[in-house]
């Protein structure tokens, strides 16, 4: 992979499985073709356009080549770029992403500390974005008990459960839990020890709260009521650290959404 | 009659709801297999209550029965108001129901005086040794060190919390002995000494030996009531800074004073929490500690208050014209730290991007350097300075970017709490608060021009 030749915007759509091998295979084939294509397309977004659009195969061999390459030449912190960039639910992340790596592997690993160009800045804004959802989350899941079991929904716009996984399987690695991820369908389990993150084709629900599930969820929304100091209310505040689109699943806002 | 659990949560969050600490910061304590939880170095919020604060930990008091009087506290003795105990049972079967559902971090134990210091502290350190050692919990967990424990016991309580601390709760020895005549300042700050030096022992011997017990790793904290007495912001921004380096604290939280009491020595009962300046307090104490500043700095014997229009790094800045503009491709790391508008954030990313090249106006802007103030302070490529016309117009124009919007109550119909005081009395004269904050604001910009 080099930028020796320059890159050529092609009239063109990838179009490719929604995986991070199947985004590598696209890097790999505008690499190759040194092409940058019009748009790159998760299986979902296919819609009637003028480009032609072109089926990306998603081939182990060559994605695991772009994951060495960045991480050979680029080095580890534009790995992490790539990966977390990915869990992005921007439309647009996957070029942004390509754009990206071009420029690191066309001027060199040094390119990418240039914070002020485009394509830096707008693949960092995706990898903002993502931490700062899964940093709230890392607060805001809410479980409820059912049977000896731990369950909560989120709705993020990013894919945060990835990101999640860690956190909650070394604090409650002694439970069963799992998360759902309602906005993408995607599920985080852990179950006597052993942990699988997977996509579910029906939507899940939770059962109804039991008697004791329903009594500390009780404590907890009147803990959190009495803390509030009523000559300091500061609606815009809270809405600043938590926006209005988490209460829904957060036990305590739940009622005034 | 017996009170269920719900009845005593009430009343004794609502009692530790004035603590303002709800931190969990400063402890990477790993989970282990077969207990539960774990600690998050950068701290986690769990939620944020209708005043904006973040809930991270259960805060709640053991016991709101005092034998103590302190003028400006809610559970002095001689106020008449429910009362409740936690057993240590209840209070740990509370703490581990609320952390498996991710509502808390872990625990934040306080304690009014009941009977004698010693006995308190005991039954604190029984909800600890439940949690830590029959339950093995592994979350974070903050102790309050009540005054006057023996050392022996704050000795036991740190080896099973992550952070204590000790509230030096008024900034002065005579308005302690004023308000708080059952506390003495040095036995707040013998504890606070003990703490100190059991925490770097405890670091020295950690690093000799890897399983010897860590005591508080995540330090020590501590808190003051601003508005209660008379001190001068000057007087608690110094004792604020010696605290910093003679205990080696990790925060010192300030909490305006909101009146609970009619009491000849505590102002009146309308008298509104002094919100603007607790949040001027706060902006030094970052200063102090992230962006190296001193004290005396930032304020001095002959202008003792923060200004409630301008954050106390502006007011720096205007005060040294001389320094700026600088040149953000070349100015020192701690230079670009000093410029209104940019934070440790950007400064971080600005000496990251300029060593692969020079930088613009245009890269600024997509690196996340909010300009708005930072225009009239920076030189840089192709760019050499905002000037903002010329003359008075220029003046008010600069003026007008600096100084604080938040405390004009931003064109609402109701009074914020968070207006400037002077907003707050033209509204307290029958102005109506939109107009009220906008007369204040002109002023403000004008008085700010002239200076410039």
């Amino acid at each position: 992979m080099s930028g020796q030749h320059p890159l050529r915007e092609a009239d063109l759509i990838y179009c490719y499985d929604g995986s991070l091998a199947g985004f590598f295979s696209c890097v790999f084939e505008s690499f190759a073709r040194r092409e940058l294509p019009f748009a790159i397309w998760p299986p979902e977004e296919e819609q009637p356009s003028l480009c032609p659009v072109q089926e990306i195969p998603t081939d182990p061999g060559r994605a695991g080549r772009v994951r060495r390459g960045i991480r050979e030449k680029l080095g580890p912190a534009a790995a992490k770029t790539a990966a977390i960039g990915f869990l992005s639910g921007q439309p647009d992340k996957e070029l942004a992403l390509l754009r990206y790596l071009h420029l690191g592997f066309g001027e060199g690993p040094g390119a990418l500390k240039q914070l002020g160009r485009p394509e830096v800045a707008e693949a960092l804004g995706l990898v903002r974005s993502v931490e700062w959802e899964a940093e709230k989350y890392r607060g805001f899941v809410r479980f409820e008990e059912s049977g000896g079991m731990l369950g909560a929904v989120i709705h993020p716009k990013n894919h945060v459960l990835p990101l999640l996984r860690p956190f909650f399987c070394a604090r409650l690695g002694g439970e069963d839990f799992l998360i759902y991820d309602a906005a993408h369908k995607e599920v985080l389990l852990h179950q006597a020890g052993k942990t699988r993150l997977e996509q579910v084709t029906a939507p899940l629900s939770l059962p109804e709260p039991d008697a004791a599930e329903s009594e500390y969820q009780q404590l907890w929304k009147q803990f959190y009521e009495t803390l509030a100091i009523a000559g300091r209310r500061n609606d815009r505040c809270r809405m600043t650290h938590c926006p209005k689109r988490f209460w829904a699943d957060l036990t305590e806002l739940r009622d005034q959404v | 009659m017996e009170q269920s659990v719900m009845e005593k949560l009430t009343i004794l969050a609502d009692s530790a709801k004035y603590d303002v600490a709800c931190t969990s910061s400063g402890s990477g304590r790993r989970s282990r297999a077969g207990g539960l939880g774990s600690c998050y170095a950068p701290g986690c919020c769990h939620a944020f209550t209708a005043d904006g604060r973040c809930v991270s930990l259960l805060k709640v008091l053991m016991t709101n029965c005092c034998s103590f009087d302190c003028a400006y506290c809610v559970n002095r003795r001689s106020n008449d108001l429910p009362r409740a105990t936690f057993t240590p049972r209840e209070l740990a079967d509370l703490t581990i129901a609320f952390y498996r559902r991710n509502y808390i971090e872990g625990l934040f134990l306080s304690s009014a005086v009941l009977g004698t210091a010693d006995y308190t502290t005991e039954r604190m350190i029984e909800v600890l040794r439940l949690l830590r050692e029959e339950y093995g919990f592994h979350g974070y967990i903050h102790a309050k060190a009540i005054p006057g424990t023996s050392p022996a016991l704050i000795q036991r309580l740190g080896c099973l919390a992550d952070r204590l601390s000790v509230n030096i709760e008024l900034p002065s020895e005579s308005s302690l002995h004023l308000l708080a005549p059952d506390k003495g300042r040095r036995e707040i700050l013998r504890p606070m000494g003990q703490i100190a030096a059991a925490a770097a022992a405890s670091r020295e011997e950690l690093t000799l030996y890897r399983h010897a017990p860590a005591f508080a790793p995540a330090g020590q904290s501590t808190q003051m009531i601003v508005g209660a007495t008379p001190e001068t912001d000057y007087q608690i921004l110094r004792l604020t800074e010696g605290l910093y380096h003679k205990y080696s604290l990790k925060r010192v939280f300030y909490s305006a004073y909101i009146p609970v009491a009619e009491d000849s020595r505590l102002p009146a009962l309308d008298t509104k929490p002094p919100l603007v300046r607790e949040h001027r307090l706060y902006q030094a104490d970052w200063l102090l500690r992230f962006y190296q500043f001193r004290a005396e700095e930032i304020l001095d014997q002959s202008s003792p208050y923060f200004s409630p229009y301008l954050d106390p790094k502006c007011g720096w800045a205007v005060r040294h014209l001389e320094l700026f503009p600088v040149d953000v491709n070349r100015a020192p790391y701690e230079m670009l730290l000093r410029v209104p508008g940019i934070g440790v954030k950007s400064a971080q990313r600005i000496r990251t991007a300029r060593r692969q090249g020079t930088l613009g106006l245009e890269e600024l802007k997509r690196m996340g350097v909010v300009l708005k103030r930072a225009q009239y302070f920076i030189t840089c490529r192709g760019f050499t300075g905002a000037s903002g016309g010329r003359g008075s117009a220029r003046r008010q124009q600069i003026a007008r970017a600096l100084i604080d919007p938040g405390v004009f109550n931003a064109g609402c119909e109701q009074l914020s709490l968070f207006s400037a005081p002077a907003v707050q009395q033209l509204a307290a004269q029958g102005t109506p608060p939109r107009l009220a904050g906008r007369l204040v604001q002109e002023e403000a910009v004008q008085c700010l021009a002239n200076t410039l």
